[in-house]
């Protein structure tokens, strides 16, 4: 038995139990940290908690979020928004639904205590557009937080207003990108904004805008609930608390773990997700969505889900969300499919996004067929160099890396297709 | 310097270092604004000096000393100490993925794409690219040679996505009509259904588009661009003077284009302006002299129209005095043109009967000005005004149907005509003893001339024009007269010397330009050598910030 297995839960409820009701989160303790922040903790005192607690960013970036928070103009100008990410759309990430689904005043309380610390006029929480379920739950948990007066005006009678909209998107991945976000729920096409400015000077309609992901704001009710020394107990020095892995990919029980940060990769794939099909070893794991770059099985075997670790192995904790390839799989075929996602979700603003997605995806479409050559797998490796870190977003970096670390990591599995070669595996588990 | 970024105009200055060279740039302005300023070149595809700042085409990457990740040129402002390397290899390594990307789905149809020859694509792919392509996909397919307006070709597979012409038409012309629609390698410039590009502006869009995506569709196919010989001139459309380029093939004008004068028009120019110089080589052209006689108008050398045309005018104020001779000019001659014609009318003819008919039209606020003629400030600046005694448009008129002036002069009846009215400017003709008339383009009057007199066009003259601001500005000739054709300033010359009895002074504008300078108050202290290409206005000399 693991030592995490009792660890403690800090945003999803017992896995049998649903606290979509008011009435029923309140029991559990709901809102009291929001009431007693708002009643009687300093704003700044807020933040301080928040930041000796070591809360990172949940959204994939891992960036301090007190330091983000930090970041809004001193001047006291209003108004001030949150934009709540909830566009939870890289390849593999299903935690945040279970939190909006399962646990959505959770969300409500991190968003009301985060708006009380940072003079926040009203928070916008951008939810992704298959996420009905989701979208309804927040919907109904808004109302029925108004109607008890835990949001409006004057909360807890401390003169505080405080408002939360929910904005449904439409499918495009790139506005899950902190400023195609914002463009999008101004109401415009969706396409990441140059910085400078910043988010935190110049955000939503051009006002101090701070971005979250709800894992991250839903952290913030038991930061201020239990001291950020609880926090800190769990997880590692420097990727604090727990998170919800999403495990996905050739195990036997894919699905969403709560966690502390640092639990062992190994210990994911082969105790909570039940391990590999019988008679299956593993040939790659993906740790955090597709945008992170993959693991070889020896690493994989090897790393705990924290930052420092999986930076140390050249990868990045991204949204934990895990795919684990077995042997059956075929890894350019992989690549091609992820390179086909980029392709898609690429906004076409940036040149080397726009051409070089799609010029990847026709490149692994040829290496698979056996049609490629060694200049094709050179042109990969130009190509993702000239995408990483050349862009206004990230997502030309996060299809550089797809590709180029697929063919880093695994060469002799591109290089066994070429010259006519073909792909060795009978692989049906992607369609391309 | 240019101040595009009204914001950054009161900034104070700052020290930046490219290259190892310090130059001086205004804090806060866009870096690859003050590099060009300067004449450092960073290669720059969505970046325009007048157009918001886009940031997408990755082309002007440079080194920013202290930061990890290459910053656009054009999104970093200028700060003191900023030190950039634009040479590294990284630089030059990112310079030529993005050029090598650009052209992946390029249809590199060059050799028949009109923006060949003048070309960014080209250009940089030359000088920042790989020199041997390696893609054997096959390139995504689009929309070839569609009007995309009434005076716009558009190329979707040659485009790059840049956006310049969508921020044209949100910004600057502010119509709105093209935006991007798709996303990804299938995004694509297009208009709404029922909603074209058609704007007073919109051929600016294929000034700004950097390769042969947007077209002029009136230069279309029609000439290689490195076969045009380019001369600085000033449009003659309206009063605005905006700054422009004459593109000549064998004599014939291909196309103008805009120049950048930020005093002036900036980088634009209107759709009527650039598309407005048929005139100079038209079918129907005034090409000959002609004279009338007892059958009727006769095809003349001009020297000998101009004898007929000085006779007719010595004769009329020996017989009738200088009062009985009118006086009436368009507003499209030069100034040197001008000085020289008021000085025949005041000292060789002493008639004080002389004033301008120029045609109101259409104006806007930005650069379309109502009245269309170049050069009226310019004439009435040169004393094309009625004298004190004189009569003015109107009151010359009313003298010719009274019978008091029984000859006329009209120089462009076109205009003339359009001010006066066909009907009564017909009415006019036939109550005249002589109507010279010295034209480029025929009028309802040109049957009834006595005396007609071929004139010249802008396009064939050097000189200047006053704006309506009082803007003096050069232009150049950039093709020769038709055969036989005098410019209007030669003809003044020579009718000068006719009627004084001595050798006619050749026409010379730039010593004519002197005179002026010399005797016209507000053009005290210009020197034609030193108008340079932008021109000048007097007033910004007088107070010294010229």
């Amino acid at each position: 038995m693991s030592v995490t297995a009792s660890a403690p839960r800090f945003l999803l409820p017992p896995d049998s139990e649903i606290w979509t009701s008011l009435e029923v989160y309140r029991e559990h303790g709901g809102y009291a940290a929001a009431e007693t922040a708002i009643r009687s903790i300093a704003p700044a005192a807020i933040a301080d908690e928040v930041k000796a607690s070591g809360l990172r960013g949940r959204g994939g970036a891992g960036f301090a979020t007190a330091m983000k928070w930090s970041f809004l103009p001193k001047d006291g100008s209003r108004p001030r928004y949150i934009a709540c990410n909830a566009d939870e759309s890289e390849p593999g990430t299903f935690k945040d639904r279970q939190i909006m689904e399962r646990n959505p005043h959770r969300l409500l309380e991190g968003l009301l205590i985060a708006g009380f610390a940072s003079a926040i006029d009203a928070a916008y929480i951008y939810v992704r557009g298959e996420y009905r379920t989701a979208y309804d739950a927040l919907r109904r948990a808004i109302a029925d937080a108004h109607a008890a007066g835990l949001l409006g005006k004057n909360i807890f009678g401390s003169g505080f207003d405080f408002e939360i909209h929910v904005h449904r998107g439409a499918g495009a991945y790139i506005c899950g990108e902190e400023t195609g976000l914002m463009e999008s729920l101004e109401g415009r096409k969706g396409q990441p904004r140059k910085r400078p400015p910043f988010p935190a000077i110049s955000g939503l309609w051009k006002r101090p805008t701070i971005i979250n992901n709800v894992e991250t704001m839903s952290h913030v009710p038991g930061i201020i609930a239990n001291g950020a020394a609880a926090f800190r107990a769990v997880g590692t020095e420097k990727s604090s608390g727990t998170t919800i892995f999403g495990i996905s990919g050739n195990v036997q029980r894919p699905g969403a773990y709560e966690l502390p940060l640092g639990t062992p990769l190994r210990e994911i794939i082969f105790e909570h997700a039940g391990g590999l099909l019988p008679g299956r070893t593993i040939k790659a794991v993906i740790p955090g969505g597709v945008s992170m770059p993959v693991l070889t099985a020896e690493q994989a075997m090897a790393v705990t889900m924290d930052h420092d670790a999986l930076q140390a192995v050249g990868s990045l904790l991204g949204t934990g969300a895990i795919i684990v390839l077995d042997d059956q799989q075929c890894l350019v075929r992989a690549a091609a499919v992820i390179a086909k996602f980029y392709r898609v979700e690429s906004c076409g603003q940036c040149t080397q996004c726009r051409e070089g997605t799609g010029w990847l995806h026709k490149l692994l479409l040829k290496v698979e067929s056996g049609a490629g050559s060694g200049a094709d797998l050179e042109a990969i490796e130009d190509v993702a160099r000239f995408m990483e870190g050349h862009t206004i977003c990230g997502l030309s970096d996060a299809a550089a890396w797809a590709s180029g670390w697929f063919l880093r990591r695994f060469r002799g599995e591109f290089e066994a297709h070429l010259e006519g070669r073909g792909c060795p595996h009978d692989a049906t588990s992607f369609e391309i | 310097m240019t101040e595009a970024n009204g914001s950054t105009a009161k900034n104070p200055k700052v020290r930046v270092v490219i290259d190892g060279r310090e130059i001086e740039a205004t804090a806060g302005a866009p870096l690859l604004e003050a590099a060009l300023d300067n004449g450092i070149e960073i290669p720059h595809y969505c970046y325009h000096p007048k157009l918001s700042i886009d940031g997408s085409c990755r082309m002007c990457q440079v080194q920013i000393q202290g930061q990890k990740k290459l910053a656009i040129a054009c999104n970093t402002p200028c700060t003191e100490g900023l030190v950039v390397d634009t040479r590294s290899d990284e630089v030059a390594d990112a310079r030529r993925g993005v050029m090598e990307l650009l052209l992946v789905n390029h249809p590199l149809d060059c050799p028949i794409c009109d923006q060949a020859g003048e070309c960014y694509l080209q250009d940089y792919s030359f000088e920042h690219g790989s020199h041997h392509a390696r893609t054997t996909a096959p390139r995504r397919k689009g929309l070839k040679r569609v009007p995309i307006g009434p005076r716009v070709v558009f190329d979707q597979e040659r485009c790059i996505l840049c956006r310049r012409c969508v921020r044209f038409t949100n910004e600057i012309s502010e119509t709105n009509e093209l935006r991007v629609f798709g996303i990804g390698d299938t995004s694509y410039i297009g208009t709404l259904e029922g909603r074209p590009l058609d704007n007073p502006y919109s051929v600016n869009v294929a000034d700004v588009c950097p390769v042969g995506a947007l077209l002029s569709s009136d230069f279309h196919h029609k000439r290689r661009v490195w076969f045009l010989e380019e001369t600085e001139s000033v449009c003659p459309g309206c009063s605005n003077g905006c700054n422009i380029k004459i593109g000549a093939f064998r004599e014939e004008i291909q196309r103008l284009v805009p120049r950048r004068n930020d005093a002036v028009n900036e980088t634009w120019m209107c759709d009527a302006g650039r598309l407005g110089y048929g005139f100079v080589g038209a079918a129907d052209r005034i090409r000959e002299a002609r004279v009338c006689d007892d059958q009727g108008q006769q095809v003349v050398a001009l020297d000998a129209a101009i004898t007929a045309a000085a006779a007719a005018l010595r004769r009329v104020r020996e017989e009738h005095g200088a009062g009985a001779i009118g006086i009436v000019a368009s507003g499209h001659l030069t100034n040197e043109e001008y000085f020289r014609l008021a000085g025949l009318a005041r000292e060789t003819l002493t008639t004080v009967s002389v004033d301008l008919a120029v045609p109101l039209g259409e104006g806007d606020d930005f650069l379309i000005r109502a009245d269309k003629a170049a050069n009226a400030r310019g004439a009435r600046e040169m004393g094309l005004v009625p004298g004190e005694a004189g009569r003015d448009l109107a009151g010359i008129l009313n003298a010719v149907e009274a019978g008091e002036i029984r000859l006329l002069w009209i120089i462009g009846s076109k205009d003339f005509e359009a001010v006066v009215g066909t009907e009564r400017a017909l009415a006019i003709a036939g109550r005249l003893e002589t109507l010279i008339l010295q034209d480029v383009q025929p009028s309802g009057l040109s049957d009834k001339a006595t005396i007609q007199l071929p004139g010249a066009t802008w396009a064939e003259k050097a000189g200047t024009f006053t704006n309506y601001v009082g803007r003096v500005q050069r232009i150049r000739p950039a093709v020769h007269s038709p055969e036989g054709v005098l410019l209007d300033g030669e003809i003044f010359a020579a009718l000068t010397g006719a009627l004084s009895g001595r050798a006619a002074v050749p026409f010379v504008p730039s010593s004519v330009f002197d005179e002026i300078a010399a005797a016209v108050g507000a053009y005290a202290g210009l020197a034609h050598q030193s108008l340079g290409g932008a021109g000048t206005n007097p007033a910004d000399v007088t107070e010294g910030v010229g």
